[in-house]
């Protein structure tokens, strides 16, 4: 019987414990995230540009978007294409450099500082210099092309290199994952990898065996952030094409902001929004689903 | 036994190689990666006219590290930094602290409504801020009358910091084994004591990333900071690099010079912080 | 834990002791402009005063503009002590979306400048204040061309007119032997063409007319026809063609004129080889081609002889814009707006009267060639011409006479947003779907005609 009241009573400090601790997080989420979602949604059915009363439309702006819109139907292409290179870009360049640096070699610190740089630069110097790099006519990669002979590539200018040289700059920019990824090495039990240096496994498999799995919740993170960052991708758009040439780097959230923004359609924009977060809920449920095949949580399931 | 001996000396030979390997290999990439931010840094010490010559040059011409001077002139640094950092101090402590809360309740803890909650939380991060700019800034100046001032930027920090980084400590929870909190409720520990002695030393490593995190994006955040301030006095860091792409001309490499200001604190901060998660709390499992 | 719970007071501590710091700095709108007010007032007390109206004026620019603003609102202080102009400074970049965001919440402030393309858009929405009685009685009006017109009716003035020249490079057009273009007579297109030519020249030093010319490997360009969107229209009037009907009823942009006039652009890039590529995204056609030095020639608005060409280290010259058919410029300005919003709109509006005088802008913005005046009269008094372009700032006399003062009073007319509304997302999607005109990958006819419904929804509001 006292055992039981025991249990009974833990149950209910976890709980009362758990409630304490996540009171901040859900006022965030109500006030800070959900109403002003449910007002976007509201929003979106209506027809409203700043000033006066919001109309009701009913679903005309969703329609609207689908079939009339110029820029949609393009951006949703482009901004999947553009995750697609940067995410998997970014994923495999961060966790590389990271295992780089996991070794013991010599000024460690310093190095990891230079990948973690571009993290730190603020947005606009980053889009600026890059474009000074991409520059189609006096550019220093196209300097440099001409020097070896080749013709010059109009880079960001250009309808077919505009994603890839933008997911370029992204994969640089990734700089927080390397970080994420290192905290994350750390975090791989020594003992683990002794045992299997004493079972004769070399580098590759202990990497493949012991790093990789213990890695996989970290990996999940990184994975779902640089999904879900990428495919908010504005700045570049902002700062450096908007949207051009023509719609080829038109992303959603620049279509969001040009609607909000610039033209004042507050309430067309809103039904951007949430066909954007509907979109990006889809490839993080996806994401969701298939992790439990992979991911091994140390610390035990929920 | 010389079997064993041989092997592990050659074991000892091969992990050399790999690391020279390794080191070169960093050395090259890490000179890739310097490269725009090499270009940035020499625009700086060129003029405007020089840097849009050609050939590109790849040194400045004349070191002019007067730019910096002329820069400071009207991008008062210390006043911007001093501002920014009004809000980053207290946005940081209060969103790392409020994000570990959080993710130990998701990580560690059994209650009602658990997985509703979780989903709500991972929802939030699918909403780009630009969609509820709106709506919040109605609400943080209509609302609350808090026009021009730094409370819009701070509060929404110490509401967990963002989905992202309770969803990060909850991960680096995930990979604590369990046993050592099991051993500390049988020895009679509340759920806070657990989160105190046991679960915090461990996971310092990422409660550092996560700080690091909120002061990169709160230092860059030019969005949110341009919408809510107004007066130039309260003006930040990032406004104030944006300050100097005018309409009418863009002064090139002030921009550059101020830039190159800017981005000294977080590094600085990465440095500092780097001590403690390098070094890195690894768990080793039950010991005896 | 002792020490945990040592580092945490800490913590909480300095959080409120920032946070405080943070109230005391910037509480309010009011307040918080206090020790702006005394360091204008110095000694003078009523700054104190209850009965000091406090309007926020709104603007965009550099620091250094910057810096001219609070010029110009201190000596209105001094004129008006009863009044503090409270400058909001906005980056250029994010200047729409933050008056935007600022007119849905119903936080605009009292008054500030507008950008051009917003300007009917934002009076359609019944946020500017009237203006017709902004010159009642007044000796001197604005010119015609740049007044925003919605109905016929005036709703704002531009606080500076701004017309498209053409800039060149004295010195490089002396080392190929090529007269320079002239500052009172149009030069032809085809002249203007065969003028690059010779100013193009590859890493050989062969010019673009000459055989064996090296399009791959061109160190210097003839010329930059600017293909920001906006400054197309005045090829297409040049041309014979219109974006907009006169009356601003019905667009018809979808004229062979018109398609032709971007054509030419497009081919000085990809035919003739005289033009460095330009997507046409940005704004600074003038800075980074004919200040870079290795552009002779550039088309670009009259403002860049304050900004950025004072600091060039060759010698310029300005001439007027080619022509297609008619020698013609187009002229712009942002305006000066009172929003009617605001809570004192007559103090924001006498403000706004005061500084749109000329007297009151002069030697930041006028004379350092920024802005040109707006009043009739200095373009028609020789004295008043004189004092405006006599001095170290502008080329030579002659020919700023020539393609300044009179092309602007003779040939100039007004840029579509003067009488059209919606202009800012049509001239978005105009951008947008000339992109591949530019690179050479579809014509100019062909482009405007597949997007012709699609422009034309904009323009009629849909």
């Amino acid at each position: 019987m006292q055992k039981q009241y025991k249990t009974k009573k833990m149950h209910k400090n976890e709980t009362l414990v758990a409630y304490i601790c996540l009171i901040p997080s859900i006022i965030g989420l109500i006030f800070l995230t959900y109403v002003p979602l449910a007002a976007v949604l509201g929003l979106s059915l209506t027809k409203w540009e700043g000033v006066g009363i919001p109309e009701w439309v009913g679903f005309a702006n969703y329609i609207k978007l689908f079939t009339t819109d110029p820029y949609f139907v393009d951006s949703i292409k482009v901004t999947i294409y553009f995750s697609f290179v940067a995410v998997i870009g970014s994923m495999i360049y961060s966790l590389a450099i990271a295992l780089l640096l996991n070794r013991k070699i010599p000024a460690r610190g310093f190095f990891r500082a230079v990948f973690y740089l571009p993290y730190v630069l603020p947005a606009m110097a980053v889009y600026i210099g890059w474009s000074w790099l991409y520059e189609a006519n006096f550019g220093l990669f196209n300097y440099i092309l001409s020097l070896l002979g080749i013709h010059k590539l109009k880079f960001i200018a250009s309808s077919e290199l505009v994603v890839p040289s933008l997911a370029l700059i992204a994969v640089w920019l990734s700089g927080n994952l390397i970080v994420i990824f290192l905290a994350g090495l750390q975090n791989v039990p020594k003992v683990y990898h002794e045992a299997a240096e004493i079972d004769g496994a070399n580098g590759w498999q202990r990497f493949r065996h012991v790093t990789l799995p213990c890695m996989t919740p970290i990996i999940f993170y990184n994975l779902l952030m640089a999904l879900i960052t990428n495919m908010q991708v504005v700045t570049p758009a902002l700062a450096l094409t908007q949207g051009g040439p023509g719609n080829s780097s038109r992303f959603i959230s620049y279509v969001m902001y040009q609607y909000a923004f610039k033209s004042g359609k507050f309430s067309y924009a809103c039904a951007i929004a949430f066909v954007s977060f509907l979109l990006i809920g889809v490839f993080t449920v996806i994401l969701f689903a298939t992790s439990k095949n992979w991911i091994f949580y140390e610390g035990g399931e929920e | 036994m010389m079997r064993r001996e041989k092997s592990f000396a050659s074991k000892k030979r091969n992990e050399k190689v790999a690391n020279i390997v390794s080191l070169v290999l960093v050395i090259i990439l890490a000179l890739i990666v310097m490269l725009p931010i090499w270009w940035i840094f020499r625009s700086s010490l060129m003029t405007n006219a020089e840097l849009f010559q050609w050939p590109p040059k790849f040194l400045p011409p004349n070191w002019l590290f007067s730019n910096y001077k002329d820069a400071l002139v009207y991008f008062p640094f210390w006043d911007y930094f001093r501002n920014t950092m009004t809000i980053i101090i207290p946005a940081v402590i209060g969103g790392t602290i409020t994000a570990t809360l959080g993710g130990y309740a998701f990580a560690r803890l059994r209650f009602p409504g658990k997985k509703f909650l979780f989903s709500l939380c991972v929802g939030s991060m699918l909403l780009p801020t630009m969609v509820t700019l709106i709506p919040l800034y109605i609400m943080w100046t209509r609302g609350f009358h808090m026009a021009d001032t730094y409370w819009p930027l701070i509060l929404p920090y110490f509401c967990g910091g963002g989905a992202f980084n309770i969803f990060l400590i909850r991960q680096f929870i995930n990979t604590i084994p369990r046993e050592l909190d099991e051993a500390a409720t049988i020895d009679g520990a509340g759920k806070f004591r657990i989160l105190f002695s046991i679960i915090l030393p461990s996971i310092k490593s990422a409660m550092i990333v996560v700080a690091l995190l909120l002061f990169i994006q709160i230092w860059n955040d030019l969005l949110q900071q341009m919408i809510y301030i107004n007066t130039s006095e309260n003006f930040t860091i990032a406004i104030g690099l944006s300050q100097f792409k005018g309409s009418l001309k863009s002064d090139w490499s002030a921009i550059m010079c101020a830039t190159c200001m800017s981005f000294i604190p977080g590094i600085v901060f990465y440095l500092i912080g780097q001590k403690y998660f390098v070094e890195g709390i690894a768990l080793t499992g039950m010991k005896n | 834990m002792k020490k945990c719970k040592k580092i945490i007071s800490t913590i909480l501590g300095l959080t409120m002791v920032f946070s405080l710091t943070a109230c005391g700095g910037s509480q309010g709108e009011t307040t918080s402009n206090e020790p702006a007010a005394n360091a204008q007032t110095g000694t003078k007390q009523e700054a104190t005063n209850d009965d000091v109206i406090h309007i926020s004026y709104s603007y965009w620019g550099t620091p250094d503009e910057a810096a001219s603003v609070q010029e110009v609102a201190d000596r209105y202080h001094e004129e008006n002590p009863g009044v503090v102009v409270d400058i909001v400074c906005i980056p250029n970049e994010e200047y729409v979306t933050k008056l935007n965001t600022m007119a849905a919440a119903n936080e605009l402030p009292d008054c500030g400048i507008m950008n051009e393309a917003g300007v009917l858009d934002f009076g359609s929405k019944g946020l500017l204040a009237d203006v017709s009685d902004m010159y009642a009685g007044a000796d001197a009006v604005p010119l015609d061309s740049i007044t925003f017109k919605a109905d016929g009716k005036p709703v704002a003035y531009s606080a500076a007119n701004e017309i498209l020249v053409l800039y060149y490079n004295k010195d490089l057009f002396d080392a190929a032997g090529v007269p320079y273009p002239s500052s009172t007579e149009a030069m032809t297109w085809n002249e203007f063409v065969n003028t690059a030519k010779k100013l193009t020249l590859d890493v050989n030093g062969k010019n673009a007319t000459e055989a064996g010319f090296d399009p791959e490997n061109i160190v210097q360009y003839g010329c930059t026809v600017d293909n920001w969107t906006w400054q197309l229209e005045v090829w297409a009037l040049s041309n014979g063609g219109r974006w907009f009907s006169e009356d601003g009823k019905s667009c018809t942009i979808n004229t062979p004129e018109v398609a032709e006039s971007i054509q030419k652009v497009a081919d000085l890039m990809n035919v003739e080889h005289v033009m460095p590529y330009r997507a046409g995204l940005t704004d600074d056609g003038v800075q980074s081609t004919i200040c870079a030095g290795n552009v002779a020639m550039s088309t670009g608005g009259a403002w860049n002889i304050g900004t950025c060409l004072n600091g060039v280290d060759f010698n310029y010259g300005v001439a007027r814009l080619p022509k297609m058919k008619d020698s013609v410029t187009i002229c712009t300005g942002g305006p000066q707006v009172v929003f009617s919003q605001s809570k004192h709109p007559e103090e924001a509006m006498d403000f706004i009267k005061w500084y749109m005088k000329e007297e009151n802008s002069w030697d930041s913005l006028i004379a350092t060639g920024i802005w040109m005046p707006i009043l009739e009269k200095y373009y028609t008094d020789d004295a008043l011409t004189n004092s405006w372009i006599d001095n170290e700032n502008f080329p030579e006399h002659d020919e700023c006479v020539g393609a300044l003062v009179d092309y602007a009073m003779n040939n100039a007319k007004s840029t579509c947003w003067y009488y059209v509304p919606h202009t800012n997302e049509f001239i978005e999607l105009l951008r947008a779907v000339l992109g591949d005109v530019w690179t050479g990958d579809a014509t100019a006819e062909s482009v405007l005609n597949e997007n012709y419904n699609a422009l034309n929804a904009i323009f009629l509001g849909e």
